[in-house]
């Protein structure tokens, strides 16, 4: 067995007990990426050099017997809407090809002062809009477990290169389902945690009282690591929550005898494949025969969340992505006449067609005449949305979903039709409408042989609770099947 | 609803290039139809006072950046200044 292949929990141990070297580590991940990477197309940027680099200071750390953090020397990916200091972030959008942050964002600096080793950066939809990672300006990234399909979005490079072994853990960052969307169909294990835990400082701004970013990885394990390193509180984002968060992976237990699991049933209706269906409620048995109580719930308003989401998200982003003029930082046009024609041929030409959309739905919502007919209606609905999981979660612990309708859609399928792509977020939307935490669990794979997801959702700052399920169901499953092998006729 | 797309492009300053103005339209109008369907609600909107936002305390944070540093992606510099098109005649 190869390096790559191993969990971060596992690697961490090894270091410690001298199995493996931080730069044999590091060699052998950015050996993978060398294999694999012209078949997936995970990065937008590889630092191979930085990355040996970190891993040559580890080693040297660990033969001085310096105390390291347990993530010292794993290697991770980060996804390309993050600020890194000094290294390329694209949001994958010509707006911003060629922009090199001055500044590390508060997450960027917690995996650095980890020690982490940085292997580059990943692959998205432009501005995180959409769900299929078809929108990059870079290029496409393809689904580990067949080429020919999406890996999911907007996280999709982030999903893709933790199923490949081509990174061990990456960040992504989720505003609709960019976490747990691609991590569904990627077949790993995604978490988006309570909007408020994960400081936004240096994250490139989508829908700000929606986006968050989460880790992904091949064990609950590995996301809980990575968690209690990038929670915290920040006095630079003005929504950050300041309490004590604990440590998720020292705290795991596998213990669900009593827990309460409520099953909404807006999430099992019309629109969900039966595959998906079942491999949901297969899941949910598991946890009854270890002992937890299924209770049947109702969320009567998720028939509204789609229409709430996109109002609320893409009016954030109308106002959001008006920073992007040509004139501090990104894409000018090289032709213009005047200042006006200066913003709008740089816009136009910085931006792809999905942002475009966006921004003029954004736009559109909150013109005069509109404002109190989408926007304020659809910030009403977010209450009661809000209101309805608070009332649930006082007859349950934790909720199950699916995280997506279907497995992983072909390149090009849905690409022309937005409203079908955007129903793929269908079940992941409420959760960042309500600000809650939520984690997409592998849970078997379809007819096609590709990997569905189990959504599970918890009550505000409750993520010991929510990884302490998504535990308990990975050791049900004998742990997760989680690299793929890597298939597909398509180069 | 019919949508004005060149007029929210405007408002946008956003410009759509004219052979792509019927598939954006047909795809604004089918996405505003979505969005459409919401329910009738008579709550007036309210501020969550259960979680405030904490603001950082008024004071100016220098030395963090040089001028260089600051000034490294902008399009066009000239004599430590951002250049931008002659805006008042």
């Amino acid at each position: 067995m190869r390096l790559y292949e191993k969990n971060a929990s596992e690697l961490s141990e090894m270091l410690r007990a001298k199995q493996c070297s931080a730069s044999e580590l590091c060699n052998d991940v950015l050996d993978r990426i060398n294999e694999v990477e012209n078949e997936i197309g995970a990065f937008v940027t590889v630092d191979a050099e930085g990355a040996k680099e970190n891993a040559a200071r580890v080693d040297k750390a660990i033969a001085d017997g310096e105390k390291l953090h347990p993530l010292a020397g794993i290697p991770i990916g980060i996804k390309d809407n993050i600020s890194t200091k000094g290294m390329r972030t694209t949001c994958s959008s010509r707006m911003l090809e060629n922009y090199v942050p001055p500044f590390d964002a508060f997450v960027a600096d917690k995996v650095k002062s980890a020690g982490m080793t940085i292997l580059g950066k990943m692959n998205m939809d432009e501005f995180a809009m959409g769900s299929s990672t078809e929108t990059s300006y870079m290029h496409l990234t393809r689904n580990p477990h067949n080429t020919e399909c999406v890996p999911g979005g907007s996280s999709g490079g982030s999903a893709a290169a933790v199923a490949a072994g081509e990174a061990v853990v990456t960040l992504g960052s989720d505003t609709g389902g960019s976490i747990r969307q691609p991590a569904a169909l990627c077949g790993v294990v995604g978490m988006k945690p309570t909007y408020g835990s994960v400081s936004r400082y240096g994250l490139v701004a989508f829908a700000s009282s929606l986006d968050q970013i989460g880790p992904m990885g091949r064990s609950v394990k590995d996301v809980a690591m990575v968690q209690s390193l990038i929670c915290g509180h920040d006095p630079m984002d003005a929504t950050s929550k300041n309490m004590e968060y604990p440590d998720y992976a020292a705290g795991l237990n596998e213990n669900v005898q009593g827990l309460r699991i409520g099953i909404p049933k807006e999430y099992f209706g019309n629109g969900i494949d039966d595959s998906v269906k079942s491999a949901v409620m297969e899941a949910v048995k598991q946890y009854e025969s270890n002992g937890a109580v299924i209770k049947e719930i109702s969320l009567p308003s998720t028939e509204y969340a789609i229409n709430t989401y996109y109002i609320i998200a893409s009016a954030e982003a109308s106002s959001n992505l008006a920073r992007f003029d040509g004139v501090k930082y990104g894409y000018r046009a090289k032709d213009y006449t005047n200042l006006i024609d200066m913003y709008e041929k740089t816009r136009s030409e910085g931006f792809g067609d999905e942002v475009k959309r966006r921004i003029m739905l954004g736009t559109f919502v909150l013109s005069s005449g509109y404002f109190d007919a989408y926007y304020k209606k659809a910030k009403i609905v977010q209450k009661n949305i809000s209101q309805e999981f608070s009332n649930a979660f006082e007859q349950c612990d934790i909720i199950a979903t699916p995280t997506v309708p279907a497995s992983a859609f072909k390149i090009g399928e849905n690409i022309g039709d937005p409203i079908k792509m955007y129903y793929n977020d269908v079940c992941t939307v409420t959760v960042n409408i309500a600000g809650l935490p939520a984690i997409s669990l592998p849970c078997g794979k379809d007819g096609k042989g590709m990997p569905m997801g189990l959504q599970l959702i918890g009550d505000k700052f409750t993520e010991q609770k929510l990884l302490n399920a998504a535990y308990a169901y990975e050791k049900m499953c004998g742990g997760f099947d989680t690299l793929a092998k890597i298939t597909g006729e398509a180069k | 609803m019919k949508i004005d797309i060149k007029h929210i492009a405007k408002l946008a300053r956003l410009r759509i290039e004219d052979d792509k103005l019927e598939k954006f339209e047909k795809d604004m109008e089918s996405i505003v139809n979505m969005v459409d369907k919401l329910p009738d609600v008579t709550d007036t909107l309210e501020l969550d006072a259960s979680e405030p936002m904490a603001l950082r305390e008024d004071k100016a944070v220098t030395g963090k950046f040089t001028r260089d540093e600051m000034l490294a992606n902008a399009p066009e510099v000239q004599a430590g200044c951002l250049v931008v098109p002659k805006t008042v005649e």
